[in-house]
């Protein structure tokens, strides 16, 4: 009976097109959702992630993750040291900075000041030797996922002018040997990298720990994370759980520490509401199209479910044919809508958008699918289930 | 053994039923006597409105009565629940329709599979059963046709192969030639009388196609609810 149902199904290709395309679109949005999410929530903990060599983050208890953060007492990093399991700690102070072109612009810059000896967590500049870095004011720059927040005047007579600022100037992107400014101090561009995109984007400005300490405006304290390496066959999480005993500081496993900071994204950012809007809209019109269609299709053909049920099909055996027929949409609509979402996500990411379909984002998609096909099935078979067999007489 | 010898196949006595209530109630059946014996062709004749569509819902198990009984092959179809009801129509009724109500999906075969299926049999075995019941009635080779592309004739063909495949021991007929031409309705009561004549069936045609009263063993007239008239028929199928 499945066979004749899903023959049924595909004789009628107008509304198997509609059916299809209206599983696929919901497939789709809710994957794409889902993967923009996941791209976003991977540039959230983009700083986590460009430290893979890091087992364990350590900060101050309050912090919840790299978006938000308060820094420590630089005697942390010795504290941090002395746990038993932990083979090498390294520090990273994090601070935002006004920065100025030379042309007279300014831009609000992401300070990030690794540490001098070890250079752990600064990116690679194509074609310099890493430990140009160490040169006293030197810094990398990154977009962080913005554009256009790194142009600086491209003439020599709009840099630094004596006749106040040139705004208006022609400029191009920032390069090795450009110079800035920053809280007073001249600077020199390395060059640029090209790291993990950042969520929100900004730009970055990676410098050494002396450096930073030096640009960025004088605090108490000065050291947001110690970045500490475990000894070989060391769980993180229990070198982390003895840090924590210990210090007295907060102390995350790089997984969890990856967790805390998705977490307080969707607890704290507005985006979130946004996706969950989409995922919302991409549901109900997901739901709309199809269960106007599957509605539309056994409704019509009641006089064929009429006949079934006169030749003693059961009502059971029905519902179950319209249950088919639901299924079989659902899973070319979601098989088309991951393909078309698949593609769509190629697009994006090479337009600079972050996107990551993640394992569990086609199940979001296929879940997604398979509550409005459940819910425009249970709303098609009524009428099938209630239809009276006498109509297939000539005298009804 | 002729069809009087036999059983009734079906008896109804003091069958009523009614629709709607107050202004709009409508006695359909108003006390309905009838036996159909195994093995004849009884056809079911009167104006429209008369009762003859809710005589055969109810004989079928389509409908319930509201009074009387109504005994179809030695089973009280008042008596049964839903499941008995619909496993009975799939197990002993054969139908054909006015408007063949083929599945247009299906080829001739798999529409007369259908009864088969609905009963579990595999569909291999339908199918073969299936295109030896076409073979019967003329359409061998076009059993994998879809209906669009099969005559009006054609199609009746189909439905009667699907009224049959299960063998069923009552076959109800709905103005089966209304939708024929003359010869394709005299080619189809043919297969009708043929069927009822060759095993211990019993057939219920209505109908208000008074060429084919002939084929008739009996005739039972109905008015107003109520058979009015029971008369021998023509009987011309028979002798052919």
């Amino acid at each position: 009976m499945f066979r004749i149902a899903l023959k049924m199904l595909a004789a009628d290709r107008a509304k198997f097109v509609g059916l299809l395309f209206g599983i696929a679109f919901t497939s789709f949005l809710v994957t794409f959702a889902a993967s923009y999410f996941c791209g976003f929530m991977t540039n959230g903990f983009a700083l986590i992630s460009e430290n893979g060599a890091t087992d364990v983050w350590v900060m101050d208890p309050a912090v919840q993750s790299v978006e938000q953060t308060i820094n420590m007492s630089a005697s942390a990093l010795d504290r941090v040291r002395s746990v038993e399991g932990v083979s090498r700690a390294v520090p990273l102070a994090l601070g935002n900075a006004d920065v100025r072109f030379a042309n007279g612009q300014f831009q609000t810059f992401q300070v990030i000041g690794v540490d001098d000896a070890s250079l752990a967590g600064a990116p690679v500049v194509p074609g310099r030797n890493p430990d140009e870095l160490r040169a006293r004011d030197a810094v990398i720059v990154d977009a962080g996922g913005t554009s256009g927040k790194l142009e600086t005047p491209a003439l020599a007579r709009d840099q630094w002018p004596h006749d106040g600022a040139h705004l208006d100037a022609p400029t191009r992107e920032l390069r090795g040997g450009d110079e800035l400014l920053v809280n007073e101090h001249l600077v020199r561009v390395l060059g640029q990298s090209s790291t993990v995109p950042r969520y929100p984007p900004r730009p970055l400005l990676y410098t050494t720990l002396s450096n930073a300490l030096r640009i960025l405006p004088v605090e108490p304290h000065t050291l947001t994370f110690v970045m500490a390496r475990t000894v070989a066959g060391a769980s993180p999480r229990e070198v982390a759980r003895r840090i924590e005993q210990r210090t007295g500081l907060r102390a995350r496993s790089t997984a969890d520490f990856k967790s805390d900071t998705v977490r307080w994204f969707l607890v704290n950012s507005e985006d979130v509401g946004d996706i969950a809007a989409m995922l919302t809209l991409a549901m109900t019109m997901g739901f709309g199209v199809t269960g106007v269609m599957l509605y539309m299709f056994t409704y019509e053909h009641q006089s064929q479910y009429a006949v079934l049920k006169a030749l003693g099909t059961p009502s059971g055996t029905l519902t179950a044919m319209v249950l088919a027929q639901a299924a079989m949409c659902a899973l070319l609509g979601t098989g088309m809508g991951l393909g078309l979402c698949g593609i769509a996500g190629e697009v994006v990411v090479r337009l600079g958008f972050p996107f990551r379909m993640m394992w569990f984002t086609p199940l979001a998609g296929l879940l997604g699918v398979v509550l409005v096909s459940v819910a425009a099935a249970l709303i098609s078979v009524r009428p099938v289930v209630k239809l009276q067999p006498a109509v297939v007489f000539a005298g009804r | 053994m002729t069809g009087a010898d036999q059983e009734p196949a079906v008896r109804c006595r003091g069958l009523t039923k009614h629709y709607g209530s107050g202004n709009e109630r409508v006695d359909a059946l108003r006390g309905v006597d009838l036996d159909v014996r195994s093995g004849e062709l009884l056809m079911l004749v009167g104006p429209s409105g008369c009762g003859k569509t809710t005589l055969i819902s109810i004989i079928t198990t389509i409908l319930d009565q509201d009074d009387g009984s109504c005994e179809v092959l030695g089973r009280d179809v008042g008596r049964m629940t839903e499941a008995e009801r619909t496993r009975f129509r799939g197990e002993s009724v054969g139908f054909v329709f006015q408007a063949f109500n083929l599945l247009p999906a299906l080829t001739a075969l798999e529409n007369v599979s259908v009864p088969l299926l609905v009963s579990g049999v595999a569909r291999e075995v339908a199918e073969q059963r299936a295109r030896s019941v076409l073979e019967e009635v003329g359409l061998g080779a076009r059993a994998d046709v879809l209906p669009r592309k099969l005559s009006g004739g054609q199609q009746q063909r189909v439905a009667i192969g699907r009224a049959l495949v299960h063998d069923p021991k009552l076959v109800v007929c709905d103005e089966p030639t209304s939708n024929l031409d003359a010869k394709t309705g005299h080619e189809m009561m043919d297969i009708l009388r043929g069927v009822a004549r060759a095993s211990d069936r019993a057939l219920i045609v209505v109908t208000h196609d008074n060429r084919t009263f002939d084929y008739a063993d009996r005739m039972a007239r109905m008015e107003d609810g109520r058979i009015v008239e029971v008369s021998e028929g023509g009987r011309q199928g028979a002798q052919s």
